[in-house]
């Protein structure tokens, strides 16, 4: 998945996980983030006989920030309370900080690592020639 | 970043980032540390979180760091903070997001030469009867109001549901149950979080593990404590597990809109924080005990399934397999608490994230069986190395909040562990010495090597030496259960 204009890479941290993701604009920036998250949690095999499930889901922050937070939250509670992982598809954010999103969720057997959350810490959307990118520490 | 430069020392155990180190800064930073550990702790961003620390309001006294801090979010992992109660503030992130994870200590008198050709047996069956691993919950289902009950009442929930006797209450931080948990502040999220859980030990750095008592130092201490060199112990190392990760979550998240409304101004927003005395500080404190009883709860629960397990595999081979309470304490936690600070007696809510708490003698909480010894505090090691039962000193009392340092402390990131260390080659390594390990993941044990941590002795000594707690028993691992 990573490439020149879309990616992320886990960045050293004493305790905790921690990845630097770039996109060209915002929504490459949320789906790498999403897809970063996914890659810690180390998400092993699909069930068998495949179920999929869609969802639209809305969601509202004061920032950019506070709605990238949401977003990863609303895919890591599904990850660990249902045993699902979601493939993003169309994902809309507006300048008013309102996400829409399409999701096509698995179920899966099993993951690697239970993530306890994601945090704010220093959690900052910097622009970049290239887009945006941004830091993200995982408490696991 | 903060330099060792930066620093004045106070004695070799004590140093201090001073106030005018930044404009933001409301009180000094403490450091607890020999010369030796402060080595690792410039290497991190630790003290530069500690420094960030210092800007929440309402704080007295300073902000102090453990000899076993390294780089968490937010808050540094081994920070003591304290606020005035109740116009100062909570933040969430100054507790973390897994309320009240702690350890819980079990003695019993089960000597090491007749429950030596049971080790094994005995690891298999801890491993069966405590559920543990990623996504695995416990034995019970709850409805969604025996989880309320639970985060209202704690352990009293366990010892009525006949998985508690009334000295592990006693013998527990708060009796297992802190007043003034509110489910209503809890979001349905958190609630459906909690309904199976409680009884399971979770993955990451929990473990449960069978200890020989190796070396006592304060005989009159561990007598109080019924432990004895030759005999076994066991610890459990978790926490509230997903119904605390959630109550964190959720509210550093409302309180992001809480900051600005109250003007306050933070180097860090994990550090988002409330007025006690607000509407969202008020929640959040209610809502954090929930998650404290919660946890109290589940290593009750633990503990009573650890009981089972040993019964299961002793009965009728030895005369006495009961494993007793020592103490219970959390690590990871908000207390309102009253301190002399700057000579004044005054009510504050000490956060403790990643540090113990560690009571002198005297101490009201305390049991009488403890009164006169200062409360036990526990310090695990990393996986495969000794760990510590120490004692809560009067210094403690009036130099360090009445607390203490939680562990070993991480110097290697879990990407580098991996990396150098392989997992397989690990658990060869530690049975090779000795240790009895079940783990369910090679990468997750790779994670935890004892590599990735500081030494727990150089830890402990830096605490003894400064005062803040004195050395009770040493601990050495048998046998290992990794989630």
């Amino acid at each position: 998945m990573n490439d020149k204009t879309a990616g992320f890479e886990e960045v050293a941290h004493t305790a905790d996980l921690e990845i630097r993701v770039w996109g060209k604009d915002l929504v490459s920036l949320f789906k790498q983030a999403a897809v970063g998250m996914l890659h810690l949690s180390g998400v092993e095999e699909l069930e068998e006989g495949i179920s999929f499930v869609k969802q639209n889901i809305t969601l509202e922050a004061m920032d950019y920030e506070g709605l990238l937070i949401l977003f990863l939250e609303e895919l890591l509670y599904r990850l660990t309370e249902e045993y699902m992982i979601f493939e993003v598809g169309k994902l809309s954010i507006s300048s008013e900080f309102t996400l829409k999103a399409q999701l096509k969720g698995t179920q899966i057997k099993s993951y690697q690592r239970d993530i306890k959350a994601v945090t704010y810490h220093n959690l900052n959307i910097r622009s970049t020639p290239q887009g945006y990118e941004v830091n993200i520490v995982f408490d696991i | 970043m903060v330099s060792i430069q930066d620093l004045k020392k106070i004695n070799s155990y004590e140093w201090e980032i001073p106030q005018s180190y930044r404009p933001d800064m409301r009180v000094p930073v403490r450091i607890f540390a020999s010369k030796e550990l402060l080595q690792d702790v410039s290497r991190d961003k630790s003290l530069e979180q500690a420094v960030n620390a210092t800007s929440l309001p309402g704080l007295v006294g300073s902000v102090m760091v453990m000899p076993d801090m390294h780089q968490g979010y937010g808050f540094p992992i081994g920070g003591v903070a304290a606020t005035r109660y109740p116009d100062g503030v909570i933040s969430p992130g100054g507790i973390g997001y897994d309320i009240n994870c702690g350890v819980r200590l079990l003695g019993s008198r089960l000597t090491y030469q007749e429950t030596k050709p049971y080790l094994n047996e005995l690891a298999t069956s801890l491993n069966q009867f405590c559920p543990s691993g990623v996504g695995t919950g416990g034995h019970h289902r709850l409805t969604t109001k025996e989880v309320e009950q639970v985060c209202r009442e704690g352990s009293d929930w366990a010892k009525k549901s006949g998985f508690a006797s009334d000295q592990d209450l006693r013998r527990t931080e708060e009796g297992g149950h802190i007043r003034g948990a509110d489910p209503r502040h809890l979001s349905p999220r958190a609630l459906k979080r909690g309904t199976d859980q409680v009884g399971s030990l979770g993955a990451g750095n929990h473990f449960i593990e069978i200890d020989l008592v190796e070396k006592i130092f304060d005989p009159r201490a561990a007598q109080a404590m019924g432990l004895q060199e030759g005999d076994l112990a066991l610890q459990i190392h978790c926490g509230s597990r997903g119904l605390g990760h959630q109550v964190c979550s959720d509210y550093v998240k409302s309180l992001q809109a809480a900051v600005h409304r109250f003007g306050i101004v933070l180097p860090d927003r994990e550090l988002v924080c409330a007025p006690m005395d607000s509407p969202e500080g008020e929640a959040y404190l209610s809502a954090m005990r929930c998650a404290a009883n919660y946890a109290f709860a589940n290593r009750q629960v633990l503990s009573h399934y650890a009981r089972e397990a040993f019964e299961s595999v002793l009965a009728g081979k030895v005369n006495d397999w009961h494993l007793h309470q020592v103490y219970d304490v959390a690590h990871n936690i908000g207390k309102i608490e009253t301190h002399l600070i700057e000579g004044k007696s005054i009510q504050v809510c000490v956060h403790r994230k990643g540090a113990t708490r560690a009571f002198g003698p005297g101490a009201a909480d305390l049991p009488s069986e403890y009164k006169k010894i200062g409360q036990p505090v526990l310090v695990p090691g990393s996986m495969g190395t000794s760990s510590w039962v120490l004692r809560g000193t009067e210094e403690a009392m009036q130099r360090s909040l009445g607390s203490c340092c939680h562990g070993a402390g991480r110097v290697m990131s879990r990407t580098k562990a991996k990396k150098t260390i392989w997992g397989e080659d690990l658990r060869k390594q530690l049975e090779k010495d000795g240790i009895t390990i079940r783990a369910r993941s090679m990468s997750g044990l790779a994670e935890e090597a004892p590599a990735a941590y500081k030494d727990v002795d150089l830890v402990v000594d830096t605490v003894t030496n400064a005062g803040i707690a004195a050395k009770v028993a040493l601990l050495k691992p048998l046998v290992v259960i990794k989630g």
